[in-house]
């Protein structure tokens, strides 16, 4: 979204919150829209984000954009500008049998399906259900809170947002090659594959959906899912581009109240049959995989609620040349997340994030094949109403390469969720 | 003697300024009315009837739980068919009559049971958690802004009610859960029981208007005056 652009909407979304918070709590739009007894169900979750930032290079006198890339998302938008509306469906067919979905749409582009899926319970009587179709991501913690309204802050954690150089559809012939690209996943070109610029893939995705079955399991401490799907956790898709599936799993325990801790797990092959072949590679395409393993908690009581996640992460790609690669390539993120209620209808809350990634030798130095990147952002919210939230936060990247490596931005962001 | 009136606004009735919520819906809690003396005060009368709800509020459904991995649990559905009948006006000297006390809401299968509470001010509402897992009780309503925090199964926690008005009450958790409570500044009011039935004791006579409320929704004032000693009848429709 333009820089223009992007503040329209804001400034429309404020508005439209302000008149609506003017007329009373009664009059807007505060339940989920039912009908047909219950059985369909609307729900929605309507965002304006809008940031400036300190960038020495941009062209904006005013207020500058992330020129850094670091908040882009695996969409080529960014996360600190963007209107993002959320429309979620559920159709209860029979009591065994349901049907949910949800279109997005981001920057003012058309509405487009991000799930679509059946859900089955076999048995009534057990808590086991089967989902099929293009499914919720399996793996990590984040992926329930990425709609803005679940979201503490404004960014979101690196491990699910921030683009790496690495691609599915192109490959690197060498580490140096690997190295020229650390810091420019926003726009990464290799030689093997697609020579095109595009952009890297982020280490989970958790904004696009696999498609593929799902099952889950749910006891009175413990529940757990498994899935089999098309894609890798960086690259979910639709249709397979590789002869492999992704299998991942994912436990999460409760052992105390407020306690809730949880192991994820993912494997696939996440290279292209194209990419693979470009790399004489074709015939070890199965070994060219993403396995990730992952673990998190969160703690809250009374006003307070903590979490933490940490994601360690194996590419292995083909060794076309050398300067050989060093494999595999390694990247491993912790982020830890708090938030305090203040007063009813106000919070603070910050975040610390950082992503690091293991070093590879190229012909002249040694380095990570990555840059590693921190985040720290704080700031709060105060709800208007109930459904009206107004953010705020002021955030912090460094990454020691690219052009731009290191911005301050301060956010703002108006939700509107129903 | 019983009598009926319908369609008749009595008079004395003086708005309050500054509760929004209440005037939102048609409602003044402040209120103070001379009651039109019909002979000597001498003993108390009562209003009762019917409230006939035509087109209930559904029930909230909960969001589409599209992030989720399975099937939300089981939870039980709020009855909305409860409405609140009370004197738009109250006698001079109600205010001093009315005594605090001690009320119960509680969570109970994601769902406040009650789900319509009314009470005078001054009174302390409990809201235990009756669920095996966290809930968060709140409200952002204006005359009573509360926040409970998040806690577990068993335990209890009190919020006073210290102003008149209505207070939306909602779990930050799960956000289907929501309640009513209606706070007055006199004790002329009830809650109709399952099959919309009320009535509202030691009124005394002369004459009011009689409102009745279910979810957010206010009948016309309806004048009615109470006899000495005597029962009126009064029945509402809320479309």
């Amino acid at each position: 979204m333009s820089h223009r652009g992007g503040a329209v909407a804001t400034t429309a979304l404020i508005v439209l919150i302000l008149a609506s918070a003017r007329a009373g709590a009664q009059s807007v739009t505060s339940e989920t829209i039912s009908f047909a007894g219950g059985r369909v169900t609307l729900g929605g979750d309507v965002s304006a984000t809008f940031s400036c930032t300190d960038s020495e290079i941009s062209t904006s006198s005013v207020c500058a954009d992330d020129t850094g890339f670091f908040n882009y998302t695996d969409y080529e938008h960014s996360a600190l500008r963007m209107m993002r509306i959320d429309l979620t469906g559920s159709v209860r067919a029979t009591n065994r049998l349901s049907f949910l979905v949800e279109v997005r749409s981001e920057d003012g582009g058309r509405l487009q399906p991000y799930a679509l899926y059946a859900r089955i319970r076999p048995w009534l009587s057990k808590p086991i259900d089967f989902q099929v179709g293009r499914v919720p991501p399996t793996f990590g913690a984040f992926i329930r809170s990425t709609y803005a309204s679940d979201n503490l802050l404004i960014g979101y954690p690196l491990a699910y947002q921030y683009l790496m150089s690495i691609r599915a559809d192109a490959l690197p012939a060498n580490a140096d090659e690997l190295l020229r690209m650390r810091g420019r996943g926003w726009l990464s070109t290799f030689s093997v594959g697609n020579t095109a610029p595009d952009r890297g893939l982020p280490l989970a995705n958790a904004f696009r959906w696999d498609t593929g079955v799902q099952v889950h399991a749910a006891g009175r401490l413990v529940e757990g899912t498994m899935a089999v799907t098309t894609g890798s956790l960086g690259n979910p898709l639709v249709h397979d581009d590789n002869p492999g599936k992704q299998v991942a799993a994912r436990v999460v325990a409760r052992p105390l109240p407020g306690l809730v801790v949880g192991a994820s797990g993912a494997v696939a092959p996440f290279v292209t049959r194209d990419a693979a072949a470009s790399a004489g590679a074709a015939n070890s395409i199965s070994n060219l995989t993403q396995a990730a393993f992952g673990f998190d908690a969160e703690y809250s009581r009374d006003y307070y609620l903590v979490r933490m996640e940490t994601i360690v992460s194996d590419w292995r790609v083909p060794l076309v040349q050398t300067p050989s690669i060093h494999l595999p390539l390694r990247a491993a993120t912790i982020l830890v997340e708090g938030r305090y209620k203040i007063r009813p209808g106000l919070y603070a809350a910050a975040r610390f994030d950082h992503i690091g990634f293991s070093q590879i030798s190229g012909t002249t130095r040694t380095a990570g094949w990555e840059a590693p990147v921190n985040r720290v952002e704080v700031g709060g919210g105060y709800s208007l109403l109930r459904n009206l939230l107004l953010k705020g936060a002021y955030q912090r990247d460094t990454r020691p390469a690219g052009r731009t490596q290191k911005i301050n931005a301060i956010a703002t962001q108006a939700v509107f969720w129903f | 003697m019983m009598r009926r009136l319908i369609g008749r606004n009595g008079g004395g009735l003086r708005s309050s300024a500054g509760l929004t919520l209440a005037a939102a819906a048609g409602i003044s809690w402040f209120a103070t009315a001379t009651p039109t003396p019909v002979g000597a005060a001498a003993a108390t009368g009562a209003i009762q009837g019917r409230v006939d709800i035509r087109q209930v509020v559904p029930a909230t459904e909960r969001r589409p739980t599209v992030t989720d991995f399975g099937s939300p649990r089981e939870r039980d559905l709020v009855d909305r068919l409860k409405s609140v009948v009370y004197l738009e006006a109250a006698p001079r000297g109600a205010f001093e009559r009315s005594e605090p006390g001690r009320a119960v809401m509680n969570q109970r299968n994601e769902t406040f049971v009650p789900h319509l509470l009314a009470i005078t001010t001054g009174t302390v509402v409990d809201f235990p958690n009756g669920d095996p897992f966290y809930h968060n009780v709140f409200s952002l309503s204006k005359v009573n802004r509360f926040d409970l925090g998040r806690y577990p199964s068993g335990k209890l926690k009190s919020v006073q009610f210290t102003q008149p008005g209505i207070v939306r009450v909602f779990c930050e958790i799960h956000s289907h859960m929501n309640a009513f409570i209606l706070v007055f500044s006199h004790p002329f009011f009830t809650v109709t029981d399952d099959s919309g039935r009320y009535r509202i004791d030691d009124v005394p006579p002369g004459v009011y208007n009689v409102i009745a409320w279910n979810e957010g929704r206010a009948s016309e004032p309806r004048g009615v005056t109470v006899p000495n000693a005597g029962t009126t009848e009064l029945d509402f429709e809320l479309r």
